[in-house]
């Protein structure tokens, strides 16, 4: 089963609803608790991040949600509706954990970001469970939305 | 009796240790404080945030708030209202001279007027407000890629972060853009964040002090939280913010300078001077940060 987070909508219900920039420390702790609850206990195999409406990401907020979710309770994150300025964030902290996440592009391809030995491994696992196959083109795509 | 500390009249980071040093010589007796700023000619965005963290420091603890008298240039003492200082100020000092009282106006340069900053809430409130008024500017004036002014409002996030986590106190932030022409010629976008808190030396003490030996000081914190990203927590990932921050500014020939205590650190791009680490300057309060993006031009400042 794949967990749906919508990030913006977590955020709204985290924090003062009028915010749309995920921001602080604080911030970025309590959409990853109301997160956590949502996927219960124990790891959740792959799940979805949603960041569609999400303004300004800072580095405090991708770590505390992204590389803290990957390193305790997800095992493959795959982002969606991610901005170039939300990668910049996003990858930094990947790099200072050597986690690795997969980003859906626009057109529906997937792309690993993150050290390349553990990105591979992603795509595999992706493929293993049938959520993910190769393209035509040679790139990879969800085989389930 | 009131110890006089004279503002510079061209007040900004250059010659704000001339300022630091008659701010430690004011304060070592334990006297009122006097900040004379009458013949204040300008003020940069972190001479502005500087003075209000100087005047923090010298009413803490005390029963009579430090003295600070206005600019006698009403152009300067306009300006000094416009960009929100005396909106300010007026909660730290008993103001002595006219200045107009009007709330502070957002106009074309003024980005982000003095901010108070104080809570996680006060930054949400400083990079949604920056979003909303920068990018246009950031874009036309400084030359930056509208998709950068994320990456802008990131930096300010990080910067503001520093105080709600590491001062132990309220500070001040504020962004201008102006036309810089004595150092660069060019337009530039400024970030200015300052507080009268504990400063980077005793943030990092606990977890950093030993490892540095003798060498351990203002000079040495710096060094660990902006070259080596160290954080007084724990926690991995943690410390990443001013790496952020100068990730950022290497993209666009942007500086950093911090000053905590008795030194500076920068990281200095090619169109600048400054000596990467100074030490041994006089003791100020809390941190003070300097984050300057030059206009691109051709690509390159």
């Amino acid at each position: 089963m794949i967990q749906h987070i919508d990030v913006h909508a977590v955020l709204r219900a985290s924090v003062s609803g009028v915010y749309t920039d995920l921001v602080t420390r604080p911030t970025g702790r309590a959409v990853r608790e109301r997160i956590e609850r949502d996927i219960g206990d124990g790891r959740a195999a792959v799940a979805v991040m949603d960041f569609t409406g999400v303004g300004c990401l800072d580095y405090s907020c991708a770590d505390e949600i992204v590389a803290n979710l990957l390193r305790e309770r997800v095992r493959v994150l795959l982002l969606r509706g991610v901005t170039e300025a939300h990668r910049d964030a996003i990858e930094a902290v990947l790099a200072g954990h050597g986690l690795a996440v997969v980003i859906e592009r626009s057109d529906g391809t997937l792309e690993a970001l993150g050290p390349s030995h553990t990105a591979e491994g992603l795509f595999q696992e992706l493929v293993a469970r049938r959520l993910a196959a190769r393209t035509p083109g040679g790139t990879f795509a969800l085989t389930v939305s | 009796m009131t110890r006089l500390v004279e503002v510079p009249v061209q007040f900004d980071d250059r010659s704000f240790d001339q300022f630091a040093g008659g701010f430690a010589q004011a304060m070592s007796d334990g006297e009122r404080v006097l900040f004379d700023a009458h013949a204040a000619e300008w003020a940069s965005p972190y001479g502005l945030v500087g003075l209000l963290a100087a005047g923090d420091a010298a009413g803490r603890g005390r029963a009579e708030r430090p003295l600070l008298t206005v600019p006698t240039n009403a152009d300067v003492a306009r300006y000094w209202s416009r960009i929100g200082f005396f909106h300010e100020a007026a909660g730290l000092f008993e103001i002595h001279g006219r200045y107009p009282k009007s709330r502070p106006q957002p106009e074309s340069d003024v980005l982000l007027p003095v901010t108070p900053v104080r809570a996680a809430e006060d930054v949400h409130e400083v990079v949604s407000r920056i979003q909303q008024q920068a990018s246009a500017i950031l874009a036309s004036e400084v030359g930056l890629d509208p998709k950068a002014t994320m990456g802008f409002a990131m930096a300010l996030s990080e910067a503001c972060q520093n105080i709600v986590e590491h001062a132990g106190t309220g500070g001040w932030v504020a962004v201008q853009s102006y036309h810089w022409r004595r150092r660069l010629a060019r337009r530039v976008v400024v970030i200015a964040v300052a507080d009268a808190g504990v400063g980077f030396r005793h943030s990092l003490e606990p977890g950093e002090a030993k490892r540095f030996g003798d060498r351990w000081g203002d000079a040495a914190a710096l060094e660990a939280a902006l070259i080596q990203g160290v954080s007084r927590f724990r926690d991995p990932g943690r410390g990443q913010g001013l790496k952020g921050i100068r990730n950022y500014l290497a993209r666009w020939e942007g500086k950093i300078s911090i000053r905590s205590g008795t030194a500076r650190i920068s990281i200095v791009p090619p169109w600048d001077d400054d000596v990467a680490l100074k030490d041994g300057l006089p003791l100020f309060p809390g941190s003070q940060v300097s984050i300057l993006i030059p206009e691109q031009s051709s690509g390159k400042p």
